[in-house]
């Protein structure tokens, strides 16, 4: 009959019953009838294994030594007869503590309990108790966290913070990255405010380029982040040999469209951009494609994707830390505009900044061969914390004139645009005027001057920066503030050469950061002041 | 007349019974740190105790009273309510989640307590009926 058959079915389909008994207990016995070696509880051994055992690997067995008695299977090897034979003895232990559980009305305090055995009946319980990846081992207070997708609502904005992925309408802002090969692949969810380029391989083909999704510009400014659709910012075409071209009028949606055996307006690479407010909401979305095209050989494509974060109503320079400098960050220089000469003045306009990172404060780069005029203009940007020194040999011969070596030598050692203002901060913005720290310039000279007999020519062969920064702010997390900029020129006279002979002068230019705060004083509060006061009346009777 | 050994008897039991309290307490407490110790076991040990608690309270009290105004209504009451106590201390000894050896120990001094107090109070009884 069916009920039994399904009975016995759920009987055998139970686990095995929980060994209870310390003597029938062995958790070294592994291998299924043979003997483990050195395992004294073993009961495939016979008396001749014994004999040739070390020592007993399980020495005893117990059940839970909280409890106050329970009984123990002892098993010793006696190396003193001989042969050596097992001990086993099955003893009570006694637990001397006053706190030894004498008895429990509880039966899963001191055991395992057998887990439940799925069948059809009770599997969609098990599942949503034990499917997600937390439970707890009490049914009774275990409540469902329903953790649904709260539905958008497209009026609302939405805050992000750092690393969130960006959402949109159906799914997240995907930006295709390679995953373990070199194929694109689509899961990779940009994070706000998280810079990201990635390149990644793409098959295609040119029967089929219209139909590849991930080609098309659709694919890439389909999903409207929430309440802000992606706009086209800008298009450029590559051609087969690699020239690109901006084109105008970027409003026009460029599908892939197969032309002469050609497949063009293939997705080359997209960089997004995403405006945002201070307050975490995203309030611009716009991209910039570049177009190009395959033709019959080709297999597949390199796309390259990038995502940029701006802040609304900034313009988006890089900065050198928040709010001091870090070690090995670039330091921000600017100059002040034309046609403002006075510092103090409120009606500023903003410095006007390099936005460009590695033209800023920069020194010579020494170069392999050392020649100052053949390396011209290779510089390096001074890093904050970095003290670096480089430099050339200049050769001089008779021949040259004292005017133009030292205006060539000033070029070679400030470079082209030697800025004014140096930030005193990393993030120094270039509306607030105080921020910025003036370039002091010095001018000294290598030798004492003796004779007033001046009509020789000096002529710069060292700058030196001298950068002093000091630590401002808390004491457990000290910003570095730039405090004073000082460019030292030093001069040596030119000695005039006589005719066909050269003369090689070294040329040096170096940075120097040099620690400048005090330190820290810590600030005690004053001592509390007894106020007591007594009543004017308070010794009436005797005063 | 009061009987002298009763009165002393609850002045000893009121001592011990505050020590009792406060050591059950605590061990309840280690009990639900070392030992794993459901919600649903929990409530009722703590919630018994404090009916022994306030049973117990009572009980001195009536009979103190009654003992000493050498009345019987108060001292038969006292005797009703000791039965109530018993049957607390028993379920502390016998029935609780974790029974450790010092709450054996102390639940049957109580209970030896008790078995003291009931026979000097029915003896008490008896001699202000007369």
């Amino acid at each position: 009959p069916p009920e039994t058959h399904a009975a016995a079915w759920a009987r055998t389909r139970s686990g095995p019953a929980p060994v209870t008994d310390v003597a029938k207990l062995c958790v070294c016995d592994l291998l299924v009838a043979q003997c483990d070696v050195n395992c004294c509880c073993d009961p495939d051994c016979s008396a001749a294994d014994f004999s040739l055992f070390t020592t007993c690997s399980v020495p005893i067995v117990t059940g839970d030594s909280r409890l106050c008695s329970q009984k123990a299977a002892i098993y010793s090897l006696d190396v003193e007869a001989n042969p050596p034979e097992r001990i086993f003895k099955l003893i009570d232990q006694v637990n001397p503590s006053v706190f030894c559980i004498h008895a429990t009305n509880y039966k899963q305090a001191v055991s395992f309990s057998s887990p439940e055995m799925p069948t059809s009946e009770n599997f969609d319980q098990l599942l949503e108790r034990f499917g997600s990846a937390t439970f707890s081992t009490e049914p009774d207070s275990w409540n469902m966290d329903t953790d649904a997708q709260n539905p958008f609502d497209a009026n609302e904005t939405y805050r992000y913070e750092y690393g969130v992925p960006i959402q949109t309408v159906d799914a997240f802002l995907r930006l295709p990255s390679p995953v373990v090969s070199s194929w694109c692949s689509d899961a990779n969810p940009a994070g706000f405010l998280v810079n990201q380029a990635t390149k990644c391989t793409r098959s295609v083909s040119v029967e089929k380029c219209d139909n590849i999704q991930a080609v098309s510009m659709l694919f890439y400014i389909n999903s409207s982040i929430l309440a802000v659709n992606i706009t086209v910012q800008s298009v450029v075409v590559q051609s087969l040999n690699g020239m690109r071209t901006l084109l105008n009028g970027s409003d026009v949606l460029r599908l892939p469209v197969i032309l002469d055996e050609l497949c063009i307006n293939i997705v080359l690479g997209v960089s997004y951009h995403i405006t945002y407010t201070d307050a975490g909401e995203i309030i611009e979305a716009a991209a910039s494609f570049v177009l190009g095209a395959i033709n019959k050989e080709a297999l597949s494509i390199q796309q390259s994707f990038e995502i940029s974060f701006t802040q609304v109503n900034t313009k988006p320079v890089p900065l050198s830390g928040n709010p001091g400098y870090v070690v090995g960050l670039p330091i921000r220089a600017g100059f002040r505009p034309q046609g403002y000469p006075f510092p103090v003045e409120i009606l500023f306009a903003a410095l006007v900044l390099n936005t460009n990172k590695y033209s800023q404060l920069t020194i010579l780069q020494s170069t392999s061969n050392q020649d100052c005029l053949a390396a011209q203009g290779a510089r390096t940007p001074i890093l904050f914390g970095y003290n670096m020194i480089s430099g050339c040999k200049l050769r001089i011969t008779a021949a040259m004139k004292c005017q133009p070596l030292t205006q060539t030598l000033l070029d070679l050692l400030k470079g082209q645009s030697f800025p004014e203002y140096v930030a005193s901060f990393g993030n120094s913005q270039t509306q607030d005027v105080l921020d910025w720290v003036p370039i002091t310039h010095l001018h000294t000279s290598e030798q004492r001057i003796y004779t007033t007999f001046q009509s020789s020519c000096q002529i710069p062969v060292s700058l030196e920066i001298e950068v002093k920064w000091t630590k401002y702010g808390s004491l457990v997390n000290p910003q570095a503030r730039i405090v004073n900029v000082t460019a030292t020129i030093t001069t040596t006279t030119l000695k005039q050469l006589p005719s066909g002979r050269e003369r090689t002068i070294p040329v040096t230019s170096s940075v120097v950061f040099t620690d400048i705060s005090s330190p820290a004083e810590p600030g005690y509060k004053a001592w509390p002041t007894i106020n007591a006061k007594l009543p004017f009346d308070f010794f009436f009777p005797f005063v | 007349l009061s009987s002298v050994p009763l009165q002393i008897l609850f002045y000893v039991n009121g001592i011990y019974y505050i020590f009792y309290f406060l050591a059950t307490l605590a061990m309840i407490v280690y009990k639900s740190q070392v030992f794993s110790y459901p919600d649903d076991f929990l409530a009722p040990d703590l919630a018994l105790l404090f009916i022994m608690a306030i049973l117990e309270v009572l009980q001195l009290y009536l009979g103190s009273k009654g003992n000493l105004t050498e009345e019987e209504a108060p001292l038969g009451l006292s005797l009703v309510i000791t039965v109530g106590s018993v049957i607390l201390s028993v379920y502390f000894l016998v029935w609780q989640t974790y029974v450790l050896k010092a709450d054996v120990i102390i639940n049957a001094v109580l209970l030896f307590t008790y078995g003291l107090e009931s026979v000097l109070k029915v003896i008490a009884i008896a001699a202000f009926v007369s």
